[in-house]
């Protein structure tokens, strides 16, 4: 054990349910840490564990040292949990609201209102302190969430599916505030399904299905020791022979598994080598003639990553050391 | 206690108190804001005072006239006055205080908040007493407004200010006992709108439901019939009830217990004291027994009603918490709770 957050063995079941599955995790201090999962995974079972919503039917978690059956109470005196589907007093102003939950945390009048201030400037809700919360827009109610789970400043951030229903500004607003908390010494666990920007954001992901981490660790380190492939979409300039031609040439290359032609005349290579790799095979397709005019990446990092793992046979399953 | 110990209580008592003031003041500030809770409150004053109105205009007509006149007349408006405006408020209690708490727990768990909260360090006692105080202080505070008017009473004599106090001391414990019987129902049924319409009957049971009961049972025995012996041949499969119905039976209709109180203002034999003599086996119903013991039955009917709010807020709280020992819910179909993706 030596991470800020630690579970080992975590299982819960609803009725017949098996939700988690003998789960573990070990998550170094000021980590932005990734959970990523197809539906039904056990993202939230496991948020819900740590943040002491649930119990487990066996194993343990601790967060700073607490343990989540032992000492629930210590454990959300360390923790800010931001639920997936999570509800507002609409009926309150929103410096009402931060006032509310710094109450329950104990903190003096003095402290709460430079507090409440300082969270406000920090989630750019500043000119919205007397605002009714339910006249915030969705992204504002979600920012708002996430300063309700910094009144106490907590060392450790539960954040689930932080991003969902938000539009494309929104979610850049979100990831920024979240690279900033991380500067503020926070760890911070996110699950997410919108995969390329876990990838930006964190910097480390576990990848579970059926309530198990199938691999956990930094995206370029599971990449290296998973030896997953990646996906490129070459479009060649010129005519359907041109692009024929491109396709047996690609073929023919060293690391280069299937090579299809699309129906918008590119090239889609599947390749299975590093970055070097792949920067050779740029240079030497250009080098023998093809006027390529676009080479990049058809997936992310993380969605290939995520793609091959939880496949049905997927290259490796089980808990990496 | 070690003297490590003692801290550590203080700390968890100081805690308690902490919660129940984060909550307490969030649901006040929601019931208080904005010109409803004035217009509810003007509303009610308006309501009692125009009813206590109404009742002397009708007292001073029957005690002051030819045949009903007596010299006692004024202690007589008087107590007539309180008797009316006694249950007026019992009943508005036991409408208002199971309503102003049965949204208390569903409808955190219906606007998705409730998680919120316990992911906080409150307790899950702090909760519940938090929202079961808050309740109750708009209650207070309607009850509160109405010693004024109650108060008018004593300008007619026959009651005496520790009657209006025992009256008062009825209708707290009936909104404590009817408030945590309502916070019970929101903990344990998942809407509002269920435990709205629970709580109802459930109110609706404990007072006309247990009088009816009591008349029947009363009535099966034969204690209250004139050939008890014919009575008992009449009833059928019921002759196996041999026993008059136990006192217990009527402990949490408020309206019996203020009758005792009303007893206590009353002179003569008859009355309310008569219907109390009944309820605790000092005699039949409809018989004028003398030594009716006064102020007995109200104290055990309020002991009933504290000790049964204090078991359904232990419960409420195995309901709110995460961690709770016991499980015990309704029946409902096996499905995955919502917003989960496991």
């Amino acid at each position: 054990m030596t991470g800020i957050v630690w579970a080992t063995g975590l299982v819960k079941r609803y009725d017949r349910t098996l939700a988690v599955a003998g789960l573990d995790l070990d998550i170094a201090e000021g980590e932005i840490f990734g959970l990523v999962g197809p539906n039904g995974a056990g993202k939230t079972t496991t948020l819900k564990i740590l943040a002491t919503l649930l119990v487990p039917d066996s194993g343990d978690a601790e967060i700073a040292g607490a343990s989540v059956r032992r000492n629930p109470n210590d454990v959300r005196r360390v923790l800010g949990f931001m639920p997936d589907s999570f509800g507002v007093y609409d009926d309150m102003k929103v410096w009402e609201y931060l006032d509310f939950f710094a109450r329950c945390y104990g903190i003096s009048a003095e402290r709460r209102r430079r507090m409440i201030g300082d969270l406000l400037e920090l989630v750019d809700l500043g000119p919205r302190r007397d605002t009714y919360v339910a006249g915030l827009s969705r992204g504002m109610q979600q920012r708002l969430c996430l300063a309700h789970a910094l009144v106490h400043d907590p060392a450790v951030l539960l954040l689930d599916e932080p991003a969902s229903g938000l539009d494309p500004r929104a979610r850049v607003e979100l990831r920024e505030l979240l690279r900033e908390l991380r500067s503020l010494g926070k760890t911070i666990l996110v699950s997410s399904h919108i995969l390329p920007e876990l990838e930006e954001l964190c910097t480390s992901v576990a990848i579970i299905d059926r309530g198990q981490v199938l691999v956990h660790g930094r995206v370029a380190d599971i990449e290296r020791r998973l030896r997953v492939g990646a996906v490129f979409r070459v479009r060649i300039l010129g005519e359907g022979e041109a692009h024929e031609a491109a396709r047996a040439w690609f073929a023919d290359q060293p690391d280069v598994v299937t090579a299809d032609l699309l129906e918008d005349g590119q090239v889609e290579i599947g390749f299975h080598g590093d970055d070097d790799g792949s920067s050779r095979l740029l240079a030497t397709a250009v080098g023998a003639g093809l006027r390529v005019a676009t080479f990049s990446r058809a997936a992310s990092d993380l969605e290939e990553l995520f793609l091959q793992v939880t496949a049905p046979d997927p290259v490796t399953t089980g808990v990496p050391a | 206690m070690t003297a490590l110990a003692r801290p550590r209580r203080l700390g968890a008592l100081r805690d308690i108190g902490t919660g129940i003031a984060a909550v307490g003041v969030k649901e006040l500030r929601g019931r208080m804001r904005g010109r409803r809770a004035f217009v509810v409150l003007t509303v009610h004053l308006l309501l009692i005072a125009g009813f206590a109105w109404m009742i002397e205009g009708l007292a001073e007509r029957t005690y002051s006239s030819g045949f009903g006149g007596s010299i006692s007349a004024s202690a007589e408006i008087g107590r007539t006055m309180f008797t009316a405006l006694l249950m007026l408020l019992t009943l508005i209690v036991l409408v208002l205080a199971p309503a102003s708490t049965a949204g208390a727990i569903s409808l955190e768990r219906e606007k998705q908040t409730l998680d919120l909260l316990i992911t906080t360090p409150i307790s899950s006692l702090a909760i519940v007493l938090g929202k079961l105080v808050s309740a109750l202080s708009w209650v207070f505070l309607l009850l509160l407004a109405s010693i004024p008017v109650t108060a008018l009473v004593f300008t007619f004599g026959g009651v005496g200010p520790e009657d209006m106090v025992k009256g008062y001391v009825v209708l707290v414990g009936t909104a404590f006992f009817y408030g945590a019987l309502g916070l019970f129902v929101s903990a344990l049924v998942k809407r509002t709108q269920a435990a709205t319409v629970i709580n109802l009957v459930a109110a609706i049971a404990l007072t006309a439901g247990t009088t009816f009961l009591f008349v029947f049972w009363f009535a099966m025995t034969g204690f209250g019939g004139v050939n008890p012996d014919q009575v008992k041949r009449d009833a059928g499969p019921l002759q196996s009830l041999t026993q008059r119905p136990p006192e217990a039976l009527m402990w949490f209709n408020p309206f019996v217990a203020q009758l005792d109180v009303i007893c206590g203002t009353e002179t003569g034999f008859g009355g309310t004291c008569s219907i109390i003599s009944g309820v605790t086996s000092q005699g039949a119903i409809g018989d004028q027994q003398f030594g009716v013991p006064r102020d007995s039955y109200w104290p055990r009917s309020l002991a009933a009603m504290g000790a049964v709010s204090v078991l359904l807020i232990v419960l409420s709280v195995q309901l709110v918490s995460p961690t709770r020992r016991w499980r015990f819910h309704l029946p409902r179909p096996r499905r995955r709770p919502a917003g989960s993706d496991a």
